[in-house]
């Protein structure tokens, strides 16, 4: 049984999913790191030993994400919002539009019901509305990023955050803390202002329906019905949304296969 | 994060064209004869900027230009803008301002400082010049600024500031009504020019010579019009890369006779490739429009990039400042200085009657949908430099009024059910971001990415392009 | 302060607060409101065709949620925000704007505007870039222009009549003004510069002769001060493009310092020159809009040879209010991405050394956000020169 390998390497966190016709059957992540090679190997072996098998076992590799040129083993680079719109069509085949919020950038894209890209926009550089903020954010509150989410939905009274600017959020969020403002409420500020910038990226482009939110930002709970309010329109966030990368690498990896096996 | 090596030697960029590839030596050439100007010491020597109009006035004076966006252009094509960006910075200035006027600012500076060339400058440097010419137009800001600040570390040289404004485009007014009083200011601002060159050059502008270059410069504009028109060939012999090369004799050495000749060449060379049937990329899959923006100087091998995709760049707007003379509604004039003022006012209203034809369009919008017709373009590619305000600001909105009043594509689709259904998608476009000097807005990782991301949404058209 | 402060006060940052409050009433009642930015726009005519001229504001409090979908960020971010809050239906009471050729992030964007607002007037004026007498001709016949299609607007001739009658009543405007600025030429002033920069924007969002009254209102409320309630502190003049928002000067007066003179767009720029009376109305405003508002967008000749001598004629302005306001200090306030400013920061510190006045200089991107980093600088500073 032919096995797949689907690896995403971020510019904050890496992922990997290795996937056969029966499905998925590991996954792994860590932080990239500084050695992106070295990152790409640990994560094969860690899910070569977590399955028990071995390399020869693994009939292609597909690399996508900000270091995917340096994944030596790869057979083929995939842009990650192409294999986003494949990971998220296979777990949520009604969607036509996907908001993939990462650490340096918030895209968005456009796909058909097989997954197939036809359109896309990144954020600007100067624009704000990426991830990044969210780290700064946890930073500042000393809480971990992972429970921004939770704080931020017990918010009583939302402060109106100015800026979704990594740069100076920190400056403001410092201001607004000596001004004894609750963390809960800041946050919900901040993931107010976050999603407002967001779903501006996401009108420039327009939406189709479904909408899916997937990328790191997408399992900050606070950050996903901020962009629903903002939007005031569901979203469908996948299970695992920082995954569907590496998941859609890997359904790459199985496409080529049997395009091979075809010819 | 890996770091990315920022100042790397640039690779050099492949040329489709004999004609593009022979620039490098000829701008190269006219640094040197800058400085060999100055040695002389026979010739007045003027920093001056490009698309002013101003070209045949200076010739036939004898002055020598120094196109100072050149020279912080080259600077940035050698990776070796950084030292005077930081130099321009440490005197106070923000590093979010045009960044040619900043690289020109702090070698201007660095140059007084020492009283000679800063060590290694690039091709031998900019030269001190006798007085520098500035332009306010309606468009760049910079341009009337620049010149003032490094006057800072020149006092003693003057400057002569000429003003060129041109009639916006207002959906419900027509420029007609307006340009008349237009024109006559253009008029006393280049003459005003020429009293200020004969002041300083104790010359006296020969008018017959003038009337001569700036008959050459207009036979030039047509013949780059039908020149470039070739490219409308499928597969298309010569693309916007090179067309970043072949941009030098447009708008650096208008009104002489070897820009001519440089047209007459690439005209037949092009003709050539075209009856070979030889195109920029071997397997043209993709005809893309480089719609706007300045090029990054540090990347030009991203056309490289592209070409390595299929891609290939038929036409661009940037630096094609010229069109055609004989479709511009301008009237006729003995006086030279009476009709650089007219084609000035002609050029930058061309597409005004035919913009307000069209519902939703604007002269911008409407060239992009006549490229578009004209070259058979599938998509839309422009950068956005931070620094400059000019030609970058209002581009995202081109874009959107695009995709709101051009003809979409038609497409089939496999809807529910598994039937192919046909629907319509707008022409794909992309954004490129960074500088056109400052390199340390650029990465090549983010930009590959988006480039490949590029092509395969132009791909899924290609694939299911509906007849 | 909340003791001294009084109900023309209360109102005033009522009106600042509801920014427009009053506009939206005039326009319910079917007056014509035309929006404007930058100083170069000549009001006059526009009240002279019986429109009230509006000034539409940013606003750093609020994040830009919809502008960056039409228009890219290196845009001037004061305009970026003014751009933002319109295209969120801010403004939509207006009837038309006059977007003037004040710096390439208008006239690039113009087009931005004009297709994704309501309004059903839109003008483009084109300012020169130099003061010569052609360009003063060329301004003329293109304020001639502003002044026709105005009037095909609002179907009515605009008289010389007209216009000299707008010329006077702007002057009295300007007139008060300078009698509130001279109120702090006192030590401390009679007036905080919060007070008096909230006054001004609102009264660019009021009917001139309503502005009138309100300066007026001001100017009584003050005398009965009799003296001031402020201690003293360091005296500070702010340089730079428009301010609209107060929270700079405030953070200035929190610190214990006083701003009691300015260059800004929405202070002494726009008060401080008159127009001519008694001549042609239009070549009145030509020369004023033209040549004495003084803005980096427009060339000067250096017409002395030297450096000193061109710095000297620049910015003589900067000099003769720092002698008459008595300053200790000032803050030079730039926005990122503006070109006319920006290129002028070394003559302007050059120029400040040469007077002897301490400066700050400050580049900021018109959000709250950075107010908390420009508090430790400006104390610094503050205590510095204290």
């Amino acid at each position: 049984m032919a096995f797949v390998l689907g690896i995403d390497i971020g510019s904050a966190a890496s992922k990997g999913i290795l996937l056969n016709d029966q499905g998925m059957q590991a996954s792994y992540e860590c932080p990239s790191g500084g050695d992106f090679k070295l990152t790409a190997e640990r994560i094969k072996k860690e899910l070569l030993s977590q399955t028990q098998k071995s390399e020869k076992e693994i009939s292609r590799t597909v690399a996508t994400g900000y270091g995917s040129t340096l994944v030596a083993f790869a057979d083929e680079v995939k842009p990650d919002m192409v294999c986003h719109g494949k990971g998220v069509s296979s777990l949520l085949p009604s969607v036509r539009t996907v908001i993939d919020v990462g650490d340096l950038y918030t895209k968005v894209l456009h796909i058909d019901g097989h997954g197939s890209m036809h359109n896309f926009l990144l954020s600007g550089k100067c624009a704000g509305g990426s991830g990044r903020i969210l780290q700064v954010i946890a930073k500042v509150l000393h809480v971990k990023v992972e429970e921004i989410g939770e704080l931020s939905l017990k918010s009583k009274k939302r402060i109106d955050f100015s800026t979704g600017c990594a740069v100076f959020a920190e400056s403001e969020a410092i201001s607004r803390l000596s001004q004894e403002v609750t963390k809960e409420d800041l946050l919900a500020g901040l993931h107010r202002a976050l999603a407002a910038q967001i779903n501006s990226l996401v009108e420039r482009i327009g939406v189709e329906q479904d909408v899916a939110m997937v990328g790191g930002g997408a399992r900050d709970v606070g950050l996903v019905q901020a962009l629903k309010e903002v939007r005031n329109q569901d979203i469908l966030v996948p299970p695992n949304p920082h995954m569907t990368a590496a998941l859609g690498a890997a359904l790459i990896a199985m496409e080529g296969l049997k395009d091979k096996i075809e010819t | 994060m890996a770091d990315e090596k920022k100042e790397v030697k640039p690779k050099k960029r492949m040329t489709a064209t004999q004609a593009a590839a022979s620039i490098g030596p000829m701008v190269k050439e006219f640094i040197t004869g800058t400085l060999r100007a100055r040695a002389e010491g026979k010739q007045k020597i003027a920093y001056t900027f490009i698309v002013c109009h101003h070209e045949e006035i200076f010739r036939a004076m004898d002055v020598v230009p120094v196109w100072t966006e050149n020279f912080a252009g080259i600077c940035g094509a050698k990776r070796d803008a950084e030292r005077f960006l930081q130099r321009a910075e440490s005197l106070g200035l923000s590093r979010s301002l045009c960044t040619y006027a900043l690289c020109g600012i702090g070698f201007d500076q660095w140059r007084e400082e020492l009283g000679q060339m800063p060590p290694d400058a690039p091709w031998g440097g900019q030269v001190r010049p006798d007085f520098m010419i500035s332009s306010g137009q309606i468009l760049c800001d910079p341009r009337s600024k620049w010149y003032q600040a490094s006057q800072q570390f020149m006092p003693d040289v003057p400057i002569y500031n000429i003003d060129l404004p041109y009639p916006l485009f207002q959906r419900d007014r027509d420029h007609r009504d307006v340009w008349d009083y237009y024109h006559q200011y253009i008029v006393k601002q280049l003459r005003g020019l020429v009293t200020f060159l004969e002041e300083q050059t104790k010359k006296k502008m020969d008018y017959d010579r003038l009337r001569e270059l700036v008959d050459l410069s207009d036979r030039t504009w047509n013949l780059i019009e039908e020149t470039y028109d070739l490219r409308k060939a499928v597969p298309c012999p010569m693309g916007t890369g090179d067309a970043m090369n072949t941009m030098v004799p447009i708008n650096f050495m208008m009104a002489t006779q070897q820009a001519y000749d440089f047209f007459v060449n690439l005209k037949k060379e092009l003709e050539e490739k075209i009856a070979k049937g030889e195109g920029e990329v071997e397997n043209e899959k993709y005809r893309l429009m480089w719609g706007g923006g300045l090029p990054a100087w540090f990347a030009l091998t991203d056309f490289n990039y592209f070409n390595s995709k299929g891609a290939s760049f038929p036409v661009e707007t940037t630096y094609r400042m010229v069109a055609p003379l004989n479709q511009m509604d301008i009237p006729e004039t003995k006086d030279p200085i009476e009709h650089l003022a007219w084609r000035w006012l002609g050029y930058w209203t061309f597409w005004y009657d035919k913009a307000k034809k069209r519902p939703g369009s604007e002269p911008d919008v409407e060239r992009l949908i006549n490229r578009i017709e004209e070259y058979k373009i599938d998509g839309v590619v422009m950068h956005e430099a931070f620094s400059c305000r000019t030609w970058h600001v209002g581009l995202i909105w081109q874009l959107h009024q695009l995709a709101k009043i051009y003809k979409p594509i038609p497409v089939f689709v496999t809807g529910k059910g598994g039937k192919k259904e046909k629907i319509y998608r707008e022409l794909p476009s992309l954004i490129l971001e960074s500088d056109i000097i400052d390199i340390t807005s650029y990465s090549e990782v983010d930009t590959k990415n988006k480039i490949d991301a590029f092509i395969e949404t132009l791909e899924s058209i290609r694939l299911n392009r509906a007849a | 302060m909340s003791e001294t402060q009084s109900n023309i006060f209360n109102k005033i940052e009522n009106d600042y607060k509801d920014y427009g409050f009053r506009a939206k009433e005039l326009a319910k009642e079917g007056k014509k409101l035309i929006g404007h930015v930058c100083s170069f726009v000549p009001l006059e005519i526009i009240t002279a065709a019986g429109c009230l001229p509006f000034r539409v504001r940013g606003d750093i409090h609020e994040p830009i949620t919809k502008g960056d979908a039409l228009l890219e960020t290196i845009v001037c971010p004061y305009y970026r925000s003014v751009f933002d809050l319109s295209v969120k239906g801010k403004y939509d009471f207006l009837s038309g704007l006059v977007i003037p050729h004040g710096c390439d992030s208008m006239v690039r964007s113009y087009s931005a505007w004009s297709y994704s607002l309501p309004y059903s007037y839109f003008h483009f004026l084109n300012i020169p870039t130099v003061c010569v007498e052609s360009s003063f001709e060329f301004f003329n016949a293109e304020l001639n222009t502003f002044r026709r299609s105005l009037e095909k607007f609002v179907g009515r001739t605009i008289t010389d009549h007209d216009l000299v009658q707008a010329i006077r009543i702007y002057n009295e405007t300007r007139d008060r003004v300078r009698a509130l600025y001279n109120l702090r030429k006192i030590d401390p002033p009679l007036l905080s510069g919060k007070e008096l920069t909230m006054a001004l924007t609102v009264g660019s969002s009021l009917p001139v002769d309503e502005f009138n009254a309100l300066l007026d209102q001001v100017l009584a409320e003050v005398d009965r001060r009799g003296q001031s309630h402020l201690k003293k502190g360091p005296r500070i003049l702010i340089d730079g493009a428009c301010i609209d928002n107060i929270e700079l000067i405030n953070l200035v007066e929190e610190l214990g310092g006083h701003v009691v003179a300015d260059t800004i767009c929405n202070g002494a720029r726009d008060y401080f020159p008159r127009t001519d009376e008694g001549g042609n109305p239009i070549e009145a405003l030509g020369r004023r809009y033209l040549d004495k508002v003084n803005c980096p967008k427009t060339y000067r000749e250096n017409k002395t040879g030297t450096f000193e001598g061109d710095i000297a004629s620049r910015f003589g302005d900067i000099g003769t209010y720092a002698k008459e306001f008595k300053v200790n200090g000032a803050i030079l306030y730039v926005y990122k991405y503006c070109d006319p400013f920006g290129f002028e920061v070394p003559a302007r510190k050059a120029y400040y050394q040469s007077i002897n006045v301490p400066l700050l200089h400050l580049e900021d991107v018109y959000s709250a956000g950075t107010m908390g980093q420009l508090r430790t600088r400006i104390q610094a500073f503050l205590e510095m020169i204290g």
